[in-house]
């Protein structure tokens, strides 16, 4: 377990722990304190108040190198001019020699090492690749040698600051369903950011939403989805961004995939005349934009829409979709 | 704007056995929103260097009108090009800016100037006509950059390299709406180049698919996704794409993995690979629901789920992708989350939307 207490990004401390072995998806839009909080786990700046633990222990004035943390950046960080498999066995072998003469003796520690480099490599799909230099991968093979290093560590903590961020559509889609998987495999304790709500439920046990630079809520995914505390909440766990609206003095919403051109019959339903103003899809779903009483609304539809530009159109959602924040000033 | 023709058009390189565009034919009507959509290696940066000029065809032709236009060289073609990035003069203003295209064509100063904030009009740019370019956001940089193809009104094509890599995720559809409304308006024939399909299906009224140098399909958004001609269009339409599994047709029936899914009729026997789209299909918790009650293929198919994906919620309950596997083969379905993972299932398709394909291409 990592426990963070009195820890202040910026606006005002407060306590999170990171349950052991799972993954914890911290999601925040940019500038919202997340990889500030990564930095922090990893040791890479000084945390100024509060205190880092990682299972009971005080790790907040160690040095990046002494605690058990491994970090993946958005970038893919690999050594340019090293083979995969020299990239993987380099982590490694600076362990072995930070440990001192006994760890150094060759023989029985090369062999291990050559058979961990290769089980990892198997378990990244990177067999093939071995001899090649990072350059001669692909993309998605480049991101998931920079977690193979990580991996090969074999820190405690895993820290992904976005690591998937500058992967093209289709490369991200293949990945991110690997990579729970292995993640898990590892039994490590994975801090993984995202601004994106989708990899909250496709790789979190947990998720932790920050807003401007302190935590808004946590707990599992959907708990998280379905009883958002705040509005703030709420859009953070929307994909496109929450719809909003004020009734009776009360800030509601509706999330984008409630909405639908036609009304369920057995259900009370929730009328809302908007203009539509574009739609986009990608087939399978279309996004349509539209604007309701001077909101920016966005309803994602099932399937091909066609909906003209300018045209007034009438959204449905279940009575009880829609969510009320009493009390709630702003997002 | 010109009708443009493609005729036997191919290209390939000196000393390279194989061409890196096959004779491509392919008309575009004058007015036509049409993109080229491919993933990298397709050949959508060479069509578009041939189409603009800058490269030169090994064979074939290029139309403008009716009119041969082959051996004519970038600038006798009128042509307009939008790149990924804005490349503006930073210290002119957005008139001047849009007036650099005329200027240089002979237009007066000030037809030039009426001319530009014209085009600044139709494209929301009007209140921003006298600030530096070099102090506007990348969004309205982009927007000066279409601006100035557009401002010409002689030009036969306008053709758009993925012209909103530059823009924030959030704000690429408002992009995408004033290019379009201007594309219609002025009834630009716009040639949109791209690998992401929902920019290719929000943007055109007809998509050209490009793989490995061909023209797979070209057709308007709904055939692409419900009709693909090929497994390469079938996968990569839609989100997550269509799934394709090794199949079997003996006696007539479409079998997977030794169970019946539905009719093949007409087809002959032997090896295919069936295509159905994750929210054409369904798991249920083995034993199966009966086949009536689901409006599905007969019988089912067992199959072991491997992972759940939740995407949010419908009617109160999570709803998403369940991730199974099929002998070997991984298959997304999109339906409510009420399996979970190592659960034995049950997998229907509906029967009228299974696709059949063989050596790639789709023969039911």
């Amino acid at each position: 377990m990592l426990e963070l207490h009195d820890i202040d990004l910026g606006a005002g401390p407060f306590d999170h722990a990171f349950p052991g072995g799972a993954i914890t998806v911290v999601l925040g839009r940019n500038r919202s304190g997340k990889t500030h909080l990564c930095r922090l786990v990893a040791g890479l700046v000084s945390p100024g108040q509060g205190t880092v633990r990682l299972d009971g222990t005080d790790i907040s004035s160690w040095s990046p190198g002494r605690r058990s943390v491994a970090m993946v950046y958005q970038s893919f960080v690999n050594y340019p001019n090293l083979s995969v498999y020299d990239n993987l066995a380099a982590p490694m072998r600076a362990r072995r020699r930070g440990g001192g003469i006994r760890a150094r003796i060759a023989g029985r520690g090369d062999a291990r090492m050559d058979i961990r480099v290769r089980e990892l490599a198997d378990r990244l799909g990177l067999t093939p690749y071995l001899a090649r230099l990072p350059s001669e991968l692909s993309g998605g093979q480049q991101q998931r040698l920079a977690i193979g290093r990580a991996l090969a560590k074999q820190a405690r903590v895993l820290v992904l600051d976005e690591p998937l961020v500058n992967l093209d559509y289709k490369l991200r889609e293949a990945l991110e369903q690997q990579l729970r998987e292995l993640l898990l495999s590892t039994g490590v304790t994975v801090i993984y950011t995202s601004s994106d709500p989708r990899d909250a439920f496709s790789l979190g046990d947990e998720v932790l939403l920050l807003d401007r630079r302190q935590p808004v809520q946590h707990g599992t995914p959907l708990a998280v989805y379905q009883h958002p505390d705040s509005l703030a909440a709420a859009d953070l766990m929307s994909d496109p961004g929450i719809n909003r609206f004020v009734e009776d003095d009360i800030h509601c919403a509706v999330r984008p995939e409630h909405l639908s051109l036609a009304a369920d019959p057995e259900r009370p339903q929730r009328r809302f005349e908007v203009a539509a103003l574009d739609v986009e899809t990608n087939g399978s779903e279309t996004y349509l934009h539209a604007d309701y009483l001077g909101h920016p609304w966005i309803a994602r539809l099932v399937g091909l829409a066609r909906v003209r530009s300018g045209q007034a159109v009438t959204l449905y959602a279940p009575a009880d979709a829609v969510l009320r924040f009493p009390g709630s000033a702003d997002g | 704007m010109a009708e443009i023709t493609l005729e036997g058009l191919r290209f390939r390189y000196p000393d390279n056995p194989m061409d890196t565009l096959e004779a491509l034919d392919l008309r575009i009507a004058s007015g036509e929103a049409h993109a080229l959509l491919g993933g990298s290696g397709a050949g959508k940066t060479t069509l578009l260097n041939l189409l603009s000029g800058l490269q030169t065809p090994t064979s074939g032709c290029i139309r403008f009108d009716g009119r041969d236009v082959t051996a004519l060289a970038p600038r006798q073609r009128k042509v307009a090009q939008v790149f990924q990035f804005p490349v503006l003069y930073e210290s002119l203003s957005v008139a001047a800016m849009l007036a650099v295209p005329l200027r240089n064509h002979g237009w007066s100063r000030r037809d030039a100037a009426r001319r530009a904030a014209e085009i600044a009009a139709r494209l929301d740019l009007a209140p921003l006509l006298n600030a530096r370019s070099g102090d506007l956001s990348l969004y309205q940089k982009q927007l000066v950059a279409i601006g100035r193809a557009l401002v010409r009104p002689d030009i036969s094509l306008v053709l758009l390299d993925e012209p909103l890599t530059a823009v924030a995720p959030a704000i690429k559809w408002q992009l995408r709406r004033v290019l379009k409304t201007a594309q219609a308006e002025l009834g630009a024939t716009m040639i949109y180049v791209t690998h992401d399909q929902t920019e290719a299906l929000t943007f055109a009224e007809r998509i050209s698919v490009l793989h490995a140098g061909r023209v797979l399909q070209t057709a308007d958004p709904e055939t692409l996704y419900e009709a693909p001609s090929h497994e390469q269009v079938a996968h990569f339409i839609g989100s997550p794409g269509m799934n394709l599994v090794p199949g079997e047709i003996t006696a007539g029936r479409l079998w997977l993995a030794g169970h019946p899914l539905g009719g093949a009729p007409g087809l002959t026997d032997g090896a295919c690979t069936i295509g159905f789209r994750p929210e054409w299909a369904r798991v249920s918790a083995a034993p199966a629901v009966s086949p009536a009650a689901a409006g599905t293929s007969i019988g089912g198919v067992p199959v072991t789920v491997d992972a759940v994906r939740v995407l949010g919620t419908r009617l109160q309950q999570p709803e998403g992708l369940v991730g199974i596997r099929v002998g070997t083969t991984h298959v997304y379905t999109r339906q409510p989350i009420d399996v979970a993972p190592g659960c034995p299932g049950m997998l229907h398709v509906r029967p009228e939307r299974l696709l059949v394909f063989r050596d790639g291409a789709r023969v039911a």
